[in-house]
């Protein structure tokens, strides 16, 4: 944050020099804190606008004329203006920023100092965000800020999860999306934002904070600026470029064909036997074992792959006294590590422009065009390429007849299933064609100098996405096939307006300082699109893509669309008395056509006391500033889709006779829903402390979604239907601790960690003890006072080691009674309820998929031109269904993890906590139980980067600019002991998680 | 300075005008949105609509949700060995109320009839507005007919169901499966004064649908279960009676498509590719049933899953009787089969029809998951359409025959009850003449049961439901089974105890 220069502080040394006209002024630059040299600092004539800047060795000269001002900016330092007098030698003293907590905060539909907030606003340094390889910003806020939870996707392109503050909304009915601001316009999606496009970055965490977005807020809100121009700055040429490439991080290990035979006789079932022979029929015995299939394929192995990424950057801007602008243009290029199409390439280019019109005019644009194509991954490959058998090849020589590919056909060994995840690999492509302008232009009026503004600002974001599925033909035999080819286009095109307006009036009346702000918006989003199905094209040739080409009878089309609109009316009141009392208020009300209630109000208020600038406040070296805020506020939440409100009919095609027949099916309920809105208290402290090296903020808050909208289980007939039912409540606290220092001239290093702990709960289901969710077999389950969705089941106390012990065992007996057998290697299951029977009553909760616990930790050390940083983040306290190994229940007989393969019960003494290869087959072993929920902790080191400056040298003999040079290894290593590539899982069910890459990238920045 | 003012003046004055105009927007009706109040109940001809809607509910039946009906008698086992071993144990009579398929069959069912209901209420909005009350009352009784089908289904499973009336599910009531079967066929007594009295195929609106006989046959079916003999004797005779049903002749391409709404069959699933290689295409899952290793005799057919065997029991008991086409039709056979049929010395040589590779051609392969595979749900590859793969495309799934009516019909007349359209020996013998057998007199009850046996194998659990029935619970015990009569009826599905209290509460008693 560049900031004004209010309370400014500064050393001029002058020397009394006397001439009139152009003369040249030297000097040298230095910090204010510890008195050494600052290189790099930019030095303008406002004049003349001509600029130099300062060498190694803080030194710097420049032509200029009595009377001229001078400007002296650099990033991190108060910016300093000082008029040529006499002297021929100015010398400067800059403040550091953090010294001086006059920060300059974006909040919603204006700025704030940070001095004055009350609520929990988080900013982002732009320099941290770059720091990750990556085409998703929020990917890089991993661990960075406290309550924020980032859960990558994976797949290049592909918008991570976010969470803030933990889950507002009950799964499945609303987003816990937060709403993403950039420049003004409201974003789902911030996929085209390019990381190092970014100017400032605002995490308002809270209801007061963020309740002046009204309806749209109640997950928090993310404000982005995008760099512009600034008045009276030299022009500046950025050009940075970074290229490596990723691996797939803790690849599940699965059982070799050794661990899979022996498996499949331990299962004592015949099937998985014959199938293991007909193997070794088919493909041969191994040499080395004679007694196991020639084969030995690590499927994981064999679908993933190194890919690169790379990317290339440039930035000019400059700025006269009355335009600036900022021009940009990057391309940024990602394979994913699945082998098959699955790639992200996205080309930005952006201008931004302001102009002084005159004295009370000011004008401006901004325009962002991005132009990315996706190919999208195949998920269920993750899937199949678990389950696929060990014993199976990828090419089969013998599978003669298979087309195109001659790939290995489980079928053939006596499976079900083709197994074979190459089939879903190669013969399936989805392309995206994603085109975003974003733009916006802006006229500000001062009507009164200084105090009075108007400013009108229109946003336009237009989105285009071609939308390309094509289903390619194989037949690898045995009914293994697709036969018909299949195209599927849709093209989507979205058009949303926001129109504001907003007055603001600052003043400041001997020690009261006012800022009022009012305004309106009104938002016009529409999508509309139409898609396009057809069968059997010619394959080959891309060229032939196309519906043209397809069946003329098999085509199909058919065409969506929606409009909302909204207006709001908003105002915001910031008042305090000598900087020590703050106080804020905000009030916003939210007319839409989404609801029959057409109008919602959201107010928000808060209070601050600066303990630090009253008298009996001991002064002290040790805490330098203290300041405690509390605030409240309330949010609506509109992303639960519209209620239907009445039965719906739609048309249905079914068989009679042979005919193709149209009949309607009316639905025998519906959702009739009211707004969903939030409420949240915040309490907060900001501290530095140890002159200003450590500073602190702390948040406390409890929100509660009320309202929230719930699926309710139908009973008997299955399904379920919404209503506004629930009060979820999330509670949490978040401190972050930031420690800077500077040992000598060359070592100064900085240490920052923040944690976050968070508590969801369910406070009221209206009346109902529980709700149901998940499926029958993967049960979970919200109980009022717990959890939203834990997983529900039962507890494995043990495995039966003997007969003795399964005689002994009255649940054991039972089920014996009933017909069905215990044998040495099942489960052993606690009664909780201790009636000598295992049924659903004696399921409880085993935990919940949200983190308790998150932590992130950041470390930079610069020494000499050398800086190296790196960032940590963990969780602890959630836990993951291992559904992959739980899906045991639909399928069997095919691969297992090589955890189980190793670990498995075989034998009186092996394990107490795995069953045998027998008794995972049966369904006593397979209800879900804790065997199948594990713990989701892991500690990751999110990034190291290390990097070298060359600060303007000569260099034989040529003029280096300034460039940085530098490795960065993104997210390298992880630790954790769930049996999956990633315990990071955004609902906490596993079934084909996009594995996490580690990235290695070396990159390089020029500025001249 | 002063045309400054009056400029920001005019400037601000003009934004605001334009923004005030945007409010109107927010009262503006919904794009792209149609209510079912939007419908126009008063095109009388639209009223079929929501009947054909009730028959694609009644018609969409997952894959597993007949087998787990079907599977536990003496005639069918498991099969697909190795996979869904809760299958597999529900045919030994082990159930798992946890097991999927249980809740799968429950809710589907349910939610199918509850959407009969939705169905029936709209049909009725068309009469308010003036659509013929005749027809609505025809329509009306067909969605019933078709309900009363499924709720008979599940009772047959789980005893002690809710009944589906209205569509606020909390409001049904758990019933006795005796009350259940009671008010299936007082249901039927309604809707049949309002059905035709013409054989489904010859129906021109909607052709296969139900008709009076359909009701009848469905009335039937629960007096069999209630053991009103007389009332069974009284439906199946005014069905024998109409004329209007006759065997067909080729009992193998019955359940192929030349089948597909015979004369014979009084109800059908009905499924089509309509004919064409590609596009749409409404199917049954018919690879559940298939081989899981075969030659087909059109290369590129899929093969099945391996499910649903027919057991030794039943093949030994056709060979004793000399059958040859019906066995043929329901038992396709691999060569592993017939060598473990033969290693029983008594029929160590069999006819020489029976081989692995069946009159079509297809060549059944020896797999490791059973030793037979499912003959009715078999649809030969040289019947599929050119551009069809998937095993059985394009086969209806049979529910009522006519030949099950005659076996009814003399069913109940050996338990005592009278009937005077034919003599029991007549319907039996109509049957067994059309399956080549030799006619017999004086036939006994339990001749009848083996002739139904005989002629139903595999299909519905009818044999299972029969043995039950007649509490002749040894038949059940075959291969090492052992039934008991407290295995009658599954447990109800955990998920749904879970949600419902009143399930809670007959559990917990």
């Amino acid at each position: 944050m560049k900031s004004k220069q209010k309370l400014l502080f500064l050393f001029i040394f002058v020397f009394s020099f006397t001439y009139s006209q152009e003369m040249v002024v030297s000097g040298t630059v230095i910090s204010s804190e510890d008195n050494y040299a600052l290189p790099g600092v930019s030095v303008m004539n406002q004049e003349t606008n001509k600029g130099a800047s300062t060498d190694f060795d803080g030194k710097y000269t420049i032509k200029a004329t009595k009377g001229d001002i001078l400007e002296f900016s650099s990033l991190g330092f108060q910016i300093v203006r000082i008029t040529v007098e006499n002297a021929s030698t100015i010398n400067v003293s800059m403040l550091t920023d953090r010294e001086a907590l006059d920060e300059i905060v974006v909040v919603g539909y204006g700025t704030q100092k940070k001095a004055d907030l009350t609520s929990a606003i988080v900013t982002v340094d732009a320099k941290d965000i770059v720091k990750t390889p990556t085409g998703q910003v929020m990917q890089a806020l991993q661990g960075k800020v406290s309550g924020l939870q980032v859960i990558s996707s994976g797949s290049p392109g592909d918008s991570p999860t976010v969470r803030l503050r933990g889950v507002g909304s009950f799964p499945g009915t609303g987003n816990s999306n937060p709403l993403y601001v950039v420049d003004g316009m409201f974003y789902d999606n911030i996929d085209f934002v390019n990381t190092s496009d970014i100017e400032s970055f605002s995490v308002l965490k809270d209801a007061s904070a963020s309740a002046i977005y009204g309806v749209r807020a109640a997950n928090g809100v993310i404000l982005i600026t995008t760099k512009s121009g600034k008045f009276n700055k030299l022009t500046e040429v950025n050009y940075s470029t970074y290229s490596g490439f990723q691996v797939a991080q803790n690849v599940l290990k699965m059982a070799n064909t050794e661990q899979f035979v022996t498996l499949a006789y331990e299962s004592g079932s015949q099937p998985d036997i014959d199938n293991v022979l007909s193997a070794m029929q088919r493909y041969g015995r191994s040499r080395i074992n004679p007694n196991v299939p020639n084969v030995n394929t690590d499927w994981y192995k064999e679908v993933l792959r190194p890919a690169l990424i790379y990317s290339h950057d440039l930035n000019i801007s400059s700025g006269s006294e009355t335009a600036s602008y900022s021009l940009g243009a990057n391309y940024f290029s990602q394979e994913g590590i699945l082998r098959m199409k699955n790639e992200y390439e996205r080309f930005n280019v952006r201008a931004s422009l302001d102009i002084k019109a005159n004295k009370w005019l000011t004008v401006g644009g901004n325009i962002i065009f991005s132009n990315a194509t996706k190919y999208d991954d195949e998920p269920g490959a993750w899937n199949q390429a678990y389950f696929a058998v060990p014993i199976l090849p990828v090419f089969d020589p013998l599978n003669t007849t298979a087309t195109p590919t001659a790939y290995a056909n489980a079928k053939d060994i006596g499976f079900r299933g083709g197994q074979n995840p190459f089939t879903t690999l190669d013969f399936n492509d989805h392309r995206s064609r994603i085109k975003k302008t974003i733009a916006n232009f802006y006229a500000q009026i001062d009507l009164i100098p200084e105090k009075l503004s108007f400013k009108t600002t229109y946003n336009h974001n237009y989105i285009s996405i071609n939308r390309r599925d094509v289903a390619l033909p194989y037949d690898i035999g045995n009914g293994v096939n697709r036969l018909e080819s299949r195209l599927a286009k849709s093209t989507t095109t979205v058009s949303n307006q926001i129109w504001d307006n907003i007055l603001t009036y600052t003043n400041s009346f001997g020690d009261h300082n006012l800022t009022v702000m009012g305004g309106t918006s009104f938002r016009d989003e529409s999508t509309e699109g139409h898609t396009g199905v057809g069968f059997n094209f010619p394959t080959d040739s891309e060229k032939t893509w196309y519906l043209n080409f397809t069946e003329q009878d098999t085509r199909e089309a058919s065409d969506f669309g929606s409009r909302e609109y909204g207006l709001s009316y908003f105002g915001r009141f910031t008042y305090n008395f000598k900087e020590k009392y703050l106080l804020y208020g905000t009030m916003r009300a939210d007319g839409t056509r989404k609801y029959q209630e057409k109008w919602g109000y959201f107010p928000a208020v808060g209070l601050g006391w600066v303990l630090s600038k009253e008298d009996f406040f001991p002064e002290s070296t040790t805490l330098n500033y203290l300041k405690i805020r509390a605030g409240w506020g309330r949010l609506g939440n509109d992303s639960v889709g519209a209620s239907d409100g009445a039965n719906t009919t739609q048309f249905i095609v079914t068989a009679i006779n042979d005919q193709e027949t149209t009949g309607s099916i009316t639905t025998s309920d519906f959702a009739y829903l009211s707004w969903e809105y939030a409420e949240e208290f915040n309490f907060g402290l900001t501290g530095k402390l140890f002159d200003s090296r450590l500073s602190l903020e702390a948040d406390y808050y409890i929100k509660d979604t009320k309202n929230a909208v719930i699926p309710i289980l139908r009973p008997i007939i299955g399904g379920s239907v919404r209503r506004n039912f629930g009060i979820i409540r999330n509670t949490g606290l978040e401190m972050s601790f930031d420690w800077n220092d500077q040992i000598s001239e060359d070592l100064s290093y900085n240490i920052s960690t923040n944690f976050a702990t968070l508590k969801n709960e369910a406070r009221n289901l209206s009346g109902q003890e529980y709700i149901d969710g998940g499926s029958a077999e993967f049960r979970q389950r919200t109980y009022v006072g717990e959890s939203l969705f834990e997983f529900y089941g039962t507890e494995v106390a043990g495995v039966y080691q003997n007969d003795a012990e399964i005689t002994a065992d009255p649940t054991a007996q039972d089920e014996i009674a009933n017909g069905r057998s215990i044998i040495p290697g099942d489960f052993k299951y606690k009664d909780q309820n201790n009636d000598g029977v295992i049924d659903g009553d004696d399921r409880v909760l085993l935990g919940s998929y949200l983190p308790s616990f998150t932590y992130g930790i950041n470390l930079g050390i610069n020494y000499k031109n050398f800086e190296f940083t790196t960032s940590m983040f963990g969780q602890t306290g959630n836990k993951v269904l291992n559904r992959k190994r739980g899906e045991i229940i639909f399928t069997q007989g095919l691969n297992s993890d090589a955890d189980f393969a190793i670990n498995r019960w075989h034998g009186e003494g092996t394990t107490n906590s795995y069953p045998s290869s027998q008794g995972i087959r049966k369904g006593w072993n397979q209800k879900l139980s804790n065997f199948y929920v594990e713990d989701g902790s892991f500690f990751r080191i999110q990034n190291i980067q290390i990097a070298y400056n060359l600060k303007s040298k000569n260099l034989f003999g040529l003029d280096i600019p300034e460039t940085r040079i530098y490795f960065t290894a993104d997210r390298p290593f992880s630790f954790f002991s769930y049996n999956g590539f990633n315990p990071d899982v955004a609902n906490g069910v596993d079934t084909q998680n996009y594995p996490t890459p580690s990235t290695y990238t070396i990159g390089v920045n020029i500025k001249i | 300075m002063k045309v400054n003012h009056y400029l920001k003046g005019i400037f601000a004055l003009i934004i605001l005008i334009v923004f005030s105009g945007c409010e109107s927007k927010l009262y503006e009706d919904p794009e792209n949105t149609q209510y079912n109040a939007d419908i126009d109940f008063t095109q009388s001809e639209d009223m079929i609509l929501p009947l054909i809607g009730a028959y694609q509910k009644f018609q969409s039946r997952g894959w597993e949700q007949i087998p787990l009906i079907s599977v536990r008698g003496d005639d069918v086992n498991a099969g697909g060995l190795g996979d869904q071993q809760d299958f597999a144990e529900t045919d030994k009579f082990n159930y798992n109320k946890d097991y999927w398929m249980y809740n799968s069959l429950w809710q589907t069912m349910y939610v199918d009839m509850v959407d009969i209901n939705v169905q029936i209420e709209q049909i009725e909005l068309y009469r308010d507005n003036g659509a013929s009350s005749q027809l609505a009352n025809q329509y009306i009784a067909e969605a019933k007919t078709l309900k009363a089908f499924l709720l008979f289904q599940v009772s047959r499973v789980w005893g002690k169901v809710f009944i589906p009336e209205g569509t606020d599910v909390l409001q049904w009531p758990l019933r006795d499966k005796d009350e259940v079967m009671q008010y299936i066929s007082n249901l039927m007594d309604e809707a049949i004064p309002d059905l035709l009295s013409i054989h489904p195929n010859k129906r021109e609106d909607i052709k296969g649908g139900v008709t009076k006989y359909t009701a009848l046959s469905v009335k039937a079916l629960s007096n069999l279960e209630l053991k009103n003999y007389q009332e069974v004797a009284n439906a199946t005779e005014k069905i024998i009676q109409s004329n209007a049903f006759k065997l067909e002749p080729d009992y193998y391409q019955l359940f192929k498509k030349p089948g597909k709404l015979n004369d014979e069959n009084i109800l059908e699933f009905q499924y089509s590719d309509f004919g064409q290689g590609t596009g749409t295409n409404i199917s049954h899952l018919f690879a559940f049933y298939g081989p899981q290793n075969w030659t087909p005799a059109i290369t590129g057919a899929g093969s099945g899953w391996g499910f649903y065997e027919p057991s030794l029991k039943y093949i030994k008991f056709m060979l004793d009787r000399n059958e040859t086409v019906r066995l043929e039709t329901t038992v396709l056979f691999t060569d592993r089969g017939i060598n473990e049929i033969k290693s029983d010395p008594s029929y160590a040589t069999l006819p020489s029809w029976i081989s692995n590779t069946t009159r079509d051609g297809d060549v059944i392969n020896d797999y490791s998951r059973a030793l037979f595979s499912s003959g009715k749900f078999y649809l030969p590859s040289v019947q599929l359409t050119e551009g069809r793969t998937d095993y059985g495309t394009s086969k209806n799934y049979t529910c009522i025959r006519y030949s099950e009516i005659l076996l009814m019909y003399a069913e109940a007349l050996t338990q005592g009850a009278t009937g005077t359209v034919m003599t029991a020996d007549q319907a039996v013998n109509t049957v067994r003449l059309r399956a080549s057998l030799n006619t017999i007199s004086g036939v006994t009850n339990a001749q009848v049961m083996d002739e139904k046996f005989a002629e139903l194998a595999t299909e519905w659990g009818t044999r299972y439901y029969d043995m039950i029935r007649l509490g002749n619970l040894n038949e059940l015990s075959y291969d090492g089974r052992a039934f008991s009569e407290d295995r009658t009826y599954l447990p109800y599905p955990q998920a749904q105890v879970d949600l419902s209290d009143v399930l809670k509460e007959e559990v917990s008693n």
